[in-house]
């Protein structure tokens, strides 16, 4: 239970890198999750490698992928444009995943998944074991993409997401920008569909639903866009939310599972919008880099330019 | 092949409506609204609420729908995006997004996952040399060119078209000749609402009812709005004819399974060679 909200944190780490900070939206998500956590798997069972490896190559097969997707794409577009083939490469990776049966056993899933040391520790420990990797891992990936965006390559990210024009007038080269960040993303990715793979054994297509979207959507906006810290909050807190609200069905009698299912998507679109709506900056601040300004004391941090109305 | 092609025509021009109404959302308001396939699902349900629970016939459930969905898409409006317009293109896009959620799941809540269908009689499959037409693809085709040829009349002859062009191509200089944009806008919901409810029946009475029908064309429906030129409606109209074509056909050659990559390949050639689309105009944002 709580290891799969350090998936959906590393998820909500990974949006939150490619739509906070870079400001790509990815709607594709849950169709990249397949894809890690179908590479990992495979890579075990198919190409004899050991489970660091395997998640060392679903992490780089995903990258690859997203930075491929990104660098068409943006090569000569804008964000509006992006969001649908994301939307539409997720879409095809789920569908390979339902229809290659000679790859992925189709509809049927894989089973019989190893895990990282496996065969060294008793299946009762086991547990506790994956729990402790993945906030290591979670850990870690917050403190990667914290030095990250404090770099100067995050000053670019952020610089390409307020106004393109400005950064590539400053002689930044956006668009390899954005197909980094998006690739960076892609990586986080797929280490979480590979701690999927590892945590469930069981894989199939049904895992990677929307639904994946949606939390990991609902998460960065908690979150605020930008905090990573925010967005492993976020992630925690809507899931234990939604994940909790299965136990509401002894609340509710004569509810069916399709429709308590179909509730809680529901709850996460309101919730999404009223958050978008009345906390658009989330519950935790983006790090800024804070200079104090001499000509205005008291006010540190300069308003963030109204967009033209359109 | 010939019959794939009319297949292909048939989906074509039943894609057109969403993509128009995509098409003339984006010229007006400038954010692709992903919430289109849900929209039409939603609609769909209402028509079989009122043609198989009541048990009305389903064109005047249709109109009926139409015009009530009209005003439902005014009110989603002024609770979603309404208070949102001034934040950018992309949190709109995420605000659609969720509300597709809310919607599709809102007609999974109320009638289940199973598919369903119209109350229609069924008729013997028309034959035109060759060709076998069904009574619910001429009815598709019928209506959708009717609704499309009302369209063409209300966005070059009339004045509430002509300022929604106006609003869609320069919004301050039609500020400044003094077009009510507010109004606008209420008026470009409720035709989308309208384009949205037929387009939902004709997909409902094509395929089957069921909640994911609406999300499933969002694809083709965006890379029809896509390939058109977005913000331009000749090009939803051309758009669609196209991508229901090519996608229909491709399945000669690739497994059906895979017909949803025919649009996204589409929409990857479309972005490199030409962005704009066919009939589409650069415009530089910002």
């Amino acid at each position: 239970m709580s290891t799969v909200v350090c998936f959906s944190a590393i998820l909500a780490l990974a949006l939150n890198f490619q739509w906070g900070l870079g400001g790509m939206v990815n709607f594709g998500l849950a169709g990249f999750y397949a894809l890690g956590a179908y590479s990992c798997a495979l890579l075990m069972l198919k190409g004899g490698f050991n489970t660091f490896f395997a998640a060392l190559g679903a992490m780089g097969i995903v990258a690859l992928v997203c930075g491929l997707v990104a660098l068409v794409t943006l090569r000569v577009t804008e964000e509006d444009y992006f969001a649908i083939v994301t939307l539409g490469v997720g879409e095809m990776l789920r569908l390979v995943a339902l229809n290659e049966d000679w790859l992925t056993k189709g509809a049927l899933g894989l089973t019989g998944i190893p895990r990282p040391l496996g065969e060294l520790i008793p299946p009762p420990v086991y547990l506790y074991f994956m729990l402790a990797l993945s906030v290591v891992l979670v850990a870690a990936c917050v403190w990667v993409l914290g030095r990250l965006s404090r770099s100067p390559f995050g000053r670019v990210v952020r610089a390409v997401r307020e106004d393109d024009v400005v950064a590539a007038t400053l002689g930044k080269n956006v668009l390899w920008a954005r197909v980094r960040i998006f690739a960076i993303g892609g990586a986080l990715i797929g280490l979480a569909g590979s701690l999927h793979a590892f945590y469930f054994q069981y894989i199939d297509p049904t895992q990677f639903s929307t639904i994946v979207i949606a939390y990991a959507f609902m998460a960065v906006i908690a979150g605020g866009r930008g905090a990573h810290v925010g967005a492993v909050a976020g992630a925690a807190a809507v899931m234990l939310l939604l994940e909790g609200s299965r136990f509401a069905k002894e609340l509710v009698p004569g509810l069916e599972s399709d429709q308590l299912a179909a509730v809680r998507i529901i709850i996460i679109g309101i919730g999404l919008i009223m958050l978008l709506i009345y906390r658009p900056h989330g519950f935790m601040r983006e790090y800024r880099l804070q200079v104090p300004l001499k000509h205005s004391p008291g006010q540190a941090r300069p308003q963030p330019p109204k967009e033209a109305p359109t | 092949m010939l019959q794939t092609a009319f297949n292909g025509l048939v989906t074509g021009i039943i894609i057109a409506l969403p993509a128009l109404a995509i098409t003339l959302l984006f010229g007006v308001l400038k954010f692709p609204n992903f919430a289109v396939g849900s929209m039409m699902t939603v609609a769909a349900y209402m028509v079989y609420a009122l043609n198989v629970q009541l048990g009305w016939p389903l064109l005047p459930a249709t109109a009926v729908v139409a015009v009530a969905f009209g005003f439902i898409c005014i009110a989603l409006d002024y609770v979603t995006f309404r208070p949102l317009r001034d934040r950018g293109g992309i949190t709109l896009m995420v605000a659609s997004l969720g509300l597709g959620f809310v919607l599709e799941n809102v007609a999974r809540f109320a009638y289940g996952n199973a598919a369903r269908s119209f109350a229609i009689e069924l008729a013997r499959p028309f034959r035109f040399f060759d060709i076998r037409m069904n009574r619910e693809q001429m009815t598709a085709m019928v209506v959708a060119t009717i609704a499309m040829a009302l369209m063409y009349v209300l966005l070059t002859r009339m004045p509430v078209g002509r300022a929604m062009r106006a609003v869609a191509d320069n919004p301050s200089l039609a500020l400044v000749r003094g077009i009510d944009s507010a109004s606008i806008i209420r008026w470009t919901w409720f035709i989308t609402g309208v384009l949205l409810a037929v387009g939902g029946v004709l997909i409902g009475m094509d395929r089957a009812l069921e909640p994911p029908m609406g999300t499933s064309y969002v694809i083709a429906v965006f890379s029809a709005a896509i390939l058109g030129g977005l913000g331009s409606p000749l090009g939803a109209f051309v758009g669609a004819l196209l991508i229901g074509l090519v996608s229909e056909l491709a399945t000669l050659v690739i497994p059906p399974n895979y017909r949803i990559g025919i649009p996204l390949c589409v929409i990857a050639l479309v972005l490199i060679f030409r962005p704009q689309g066919i009939f589409g105009q650069m415009y530089i944002r910002r």
